[in-house]
């Protein structure tokens, strides 16, 4: 029984190991990936959209299914989690082998390995030393560092670079796993939300994507918001200033635009829009009394404020359109973007009891600017603005960014990085007893490029040789002399 | 010496032919040329890139002369046109780029812009370094569409909104182009190592038509009754789509245009059915009728190509949606007219295939070559992927506060980086080479162009800028 059950986990173990098992899993990853492109999803799409692109009993299968949020539903994180655990699985399957290779580099060339490898080639030399010696110069010359392996009886070089190469497909493996770990980690602890926040407002709760609340254990605080438009009207940038409330005091502040957020212990506030709040803060007008007499006078009020104009008149700022129309003697709100925007002022005459609606600008049916005792001419107008942030807390994203960081390293060391070796052994011909030089090289990729260093060397280490039997003989006789 | 050539050329009628035509195109773009001097103003952008147009077209035609003929110096001639090309993009470039004050990575007009610069990069450099001479028989007639699509394409400078007005833009921009020009390089390199493999010309067939009618069934679906053709609706003085509301665009239906492209398709998959035809029957005749089939389908594809630029130029037709003629323009609808385009150069480079296919294969690198370079060429890519992706993670971090948001447009992006992802396993694990590797390089490719163009026309999202 024991024996059955451990023969079942290694038989699963091989199977999550293999590369089969993950080119499947990658490919119902792409098929799954590509339906939730196609499928609308929630929550990025609203309800009612949903409703008009699918007919009831579509819209139903497809949410019981989770085709509707196939990147969150439970069957797509499993997947995910198989891919990572495929990963693991056939690293560590594949890892040992890799990591002898990696710390025991194999620096004696055996006679079983000289056989087989490609490119080699033999040189004839006098007498050991001065051949390796002349290798050695030569492994120099074309930036190795050689080192002497004693071998038994004898020496022989080998030389190697870049052997971190090897590894490089492992780096990237991990930084996967680094990546797909912050992923999750954001996916459990991490959350978003929106805020909008007028100017001079200060709160502490985030409407969340699922519509809850989430109350932050500080506040933040909006003094001024604005937008700067380019000449032909598209906003060209967004701003506002923002300041972090701890307790009572103030902890931090900062303007933010897009692209440049605030980060307080973990939580992002990203400028994400920016809009009229439909308050006015000041409207500026003159009043000038139309029967002639009397001096023009200049009022300020805000939104629903009074202001009087002498002892028997008054006008009430009573309304504000920012985006009007009129039509059929009504005055319209089109829209909240402030586009048009028209001011509702109400005089009132107290001794007479009558009242008048100035519009301004005045339009004609509605507005009953002529009959009114005093003219009003706008000066300035100063709107209240919101501010739309984004708030997000992502834990996991150094972790993502450190996955992605490495992977770069990893993808550097695999495709780009090439862990070259050399091998010289002296062998002697055992028929005629000559010495000879056997020179081995091989690289992980990138093969022609080596061969072409690999015959560079071939014809340095001849030079060399050269020059060493050209120098004096003195070297031969002292040898004959032994 | 015009002599010595026609001796070396002894049957030279499609040869002269061809040539004549290339030559043909180059003189009328350059009497357009001339025109556009007289008037003034010589270097704005648009007679820049208009320049490039015929450059390019020029090596194009150069290029496809070489391939049909052989002759050496059409290439010299032709990457010389190509070095005058890129001189006139690289000036288009920089012009736009000093006009907008940005890098050209803001619309698809200026992604359009830089993508084919990378390409005319590219080629001459996979020309010069790797010897692959005709490359620019498939790269030249991509830059030819991506040049007149630009001309269609609303070119006005838009100042940056908001979210753009990052130095990641530029850095996912530029890796992106990069990244998508290498895949094309190794698509392209695929193609030849297939040719140099000696598949069977028959194959070649079944995918170029296949291409063909997969480009017609797309077109199709705008297939209204009565035979009638659904094109977008332009609005001449927005110079943009009319939407009815948000993502939803008017259509127009332009009549009978509906039963040419019907009868279109089934000319094109007609090489297909002859070709089953043969394979059953194992009777070899019936493939030189599929031959025929693709001449009469080029010659129809002209046609319709023709038929549409007349009809859907500038002209007022009923809707179905809404009271009233709306006018169209080639410009609403850039993919079924580089549908039309792109299927009349497929059916060409079959043609090409088809006659002169000897000659095609002694001027090709060997094929053990062609599939190292293709490896090469991903190896460069798949990286440039990568970075790509990360720096729009990044940048998307910055701006939504979110590095990934299942967009579409990022997903796609994740779906292309697995399948060369799964290309590279398979090749080192696997040790797929050859052929299997090609097609995989291929299918690659085919994902690159639908993330690059199918996810930001067909697919909602909020990566509306490309």
């Amino acid at each position: 029984m024991a024996v059955e059950f451990g023969k079942a986990i290694r038989k699963t173990w091989q199977t999550l190991a293999s590369i089969k098992t993950g080119v499947v899993l990658l490919i119902l990853v792409v098929i799954f990936s590509a339906v939730g492109t196609i499928v609308l999803q929630r929550p990025v799409t609203e309800p009612e959209e949903m409703r008009n692109a699918y007919s009831p009993q579509a819209l139903r299968i497809l949410d019981a299914v989770g085709l509707t949020d196939v990147f969150h539903a439970w069957w797509f994180i499993t997947l995910m989690l198989l891919v990572s655990l495929c990963i693991v699985a056939a690293s560590i399957e594949r890892f040992p082998n890799a990591w002898r290779h990696f710390s025991r580099p194999y620096k004696y060339a055996d006679e079983g390995f000289r056989r087989a490898l490609h490119p080699q080639k033999q040189i004839a030399i006098s007498d050991e030393e001065s051949g390796l010696v002349a290798a050695e110069r030569a492994l120099h010359a074309i930036g190795f560092k050689p080192e002497r392996v004693v071998r038994e009886d004898h020496f022989s070089i080998f030389a190697e670079r870049n052997r971190i190469s090897e590894m490089g497909v492992y780096i990237v493996h991990a930084s996967l796993l680094l990546i797909f770990f912050g992923g999750i980690v954001d996916g459990i602890w991490g959350w978003r939300g929106a805020l909008n926040l007028n100017e001079g407002e200060t709160t502490s709760s985030v409407e969340l994507r699922d519509g809850s609340t989430r109350t932050l254990p500080f506040s933040i605080r909006c003094y001024e918001a604005r937008q700067e438009n380019y000449k032909d009207g598209t906003p060209k940038k967004w701003w506002s200033k923002l300041a972090v409330v701890s307790g009572s005091h103030e902890v931090l502040k900062k303007e933010i635009v897009v692209n440049n957020p605030l980060v307080y212990r973990g939580v992002r506030f990203y400028q994400s829009s920016f809009g009229f709040n439909g308050n006015v803060q000041k409207l500026v007008l003159e009043a000038s009394p139309t029967a002639g007499s009397g001096e023009n006078k200049e009022i300020t009020f805000a939104l629903n404020d009074m202001a009087t104009l002498d002892a028997d008149t008054t006008v009430h700022f009573a309304e504000f359109i920012p985006d009007f129309a009129v039509r059929d003697g009504q005055v319209y709100r089109k829209s909240n973007q402030l586009g048009n925007p028209a001011a509702h002022l109400v005089v009132n005459v107290n001794s007479t009891g009558k009242a008048f609606d100035i519009w301004l600008p005045a339009m004609e049916g509605v507005a009953e600017n002529a009959q009114a005792p005093y003219q009003f001419k706008p000066k300035d107008l100063v709107l209240g603005h919101f501010t739309g942030l984004q708030v997000s807390h992502e834990p996991g994203q150094w972790t993502v960014w450190a996955g992605v960081v490495l992977m770069g390293l990893g993808l550097g060391f695999v495709f780009y990085v090439v862990h070259m070796r050399f091998w010289v052994v002296p062998v002697r011909d055992t028929r005629t007893g000559e010495y000879a030089l056997w020179i081995g090289g091989s690289a992980n990729r990138n093969r022609d490029a080596f061969e072409q260093r690999f015959n560079d060397l071939v014809a340095k280490l001849e030079t060399e040789l050269k020059k060493s039997v050209a120098m004096p003989s003195v070297n031969i006789e002292t040898v004959a002399a032994r | 010496m015009a002599r010595a050539k026609a001796e070396q050329q002894p049957a030279a009628t499609g040869t002269t032919l061809i040539v004549l035509v290339g030559l043909g195109i180059a003189f009328l773009l350059f009497m357009a040329f001339l025109n556009v001097v007289k008037s003034g103003n010589i270097l704005n952008e648009t007679n820049l890139l208009y320049a490039a147009l015929i450059f390019y077209a020029g090596a194009g035609a150069l290029y496809l002369g070489f391939g049909v003929t052989g002759t050496e110096s059409y290439v010299k001639f032709a990457s010389f046109a190509t070095w005058a090309g890129l001189l006139a993009n690289t000036a288009a470039v920089a012009h736009r780029w000093y006009e907008a004050g940005h890098p050209p990575f803001a619309s698809v007009y200026e992604m359009l812009l830089s993508f084919v610069w990378t390409l005319a990069v590219l080629t001459l450099i996979a020309e010069k370094k790797y010897d692959v001479k005709v490359i620019g028989t498939v790269t030249m007639p991509v830059a030819i569409v991506g040049v007149v699509l630009m001309q269609l394409l609303r070119s006005e400078v838009h100042p940056l909104v908001p979210a753009l007005q990052s130095t990641w833009l530029h850095v996912h921009v530029t890796l992106a182009m990069l990244a998508y020009a290498a895949c094309a390089l190794s698509f392209a390199l695929a193609m030849m190592f297939l040719i140099q493999d000696r598949m069977k010309t028959e194959t070649f067939l079944a995918v170029t038509s296949a291409c063909t009618v997969a480009i017609y069934a797309g077109i199709l679906t705008r297939f209204e009754q009565w035979g009638g053709l659904n094109v977008a609706a332009w609005d001449p003085e927005q110079k943009s789509e009319i939407f009815l509301s948000k993502g939803v665009r008017l259509f127009v239906t332009i009549p009978d245009l509906g039963w040419l492209m019907m009868l279109t398709l089934v000319v094109v998959a007609s090489p297909l059915v002859f070709l089953l035809i043969a394979r059953l029957k194992k009777n070899e005749t019936t493939v030189t009728f599929a031959n025929q089939a693709v001449f009469v389908s080029i010659l129809l594809q002209v046609m319709a190509l023709v038929m549409f630029l007349i009809r859907a130029r500038d002209e007022r037709y009923p809707s179905l949606d809404a009271e009233g003629l709306f006018t169209t323009n080639l410009a609403a609808n850039p993919f079924i007219l580089s549908g039309l385009v792109g299927g009349v150069f497929i059916s060409l480079l079959y043609l090409l295939l088809l006659w002169r296919r000897p000659d095609l294969e002694r001027l090709l690198p060997n094929a053990d070559n062609l599939d190292r370079i293709t490896y090469k060429t991903i190896c460069i890519a798949f990286p440039l992927l990568t970075l790509m992706i990360a720096a729009g993670a990044y940048w998307a971090n910055q701006t939504w506060g979110s590095y990934w948001s299942w967009d579409p447009k990022e997903t796609w992006a994740a779906i292309t980086w697995l399948v060369y992802a799964g290309y590279l396993h398979m090749r080192v694990t696997r040790g797929w080479r050859g052929r299997r590797a090609a097609y995989f390089a291929i299918l690659g490719f085919a994902v690159v162009m639908f993330t690059f163009f199918g996810v930001t026309y067909l697919l909602p999202g909020m990566h509306a800028y490309a």
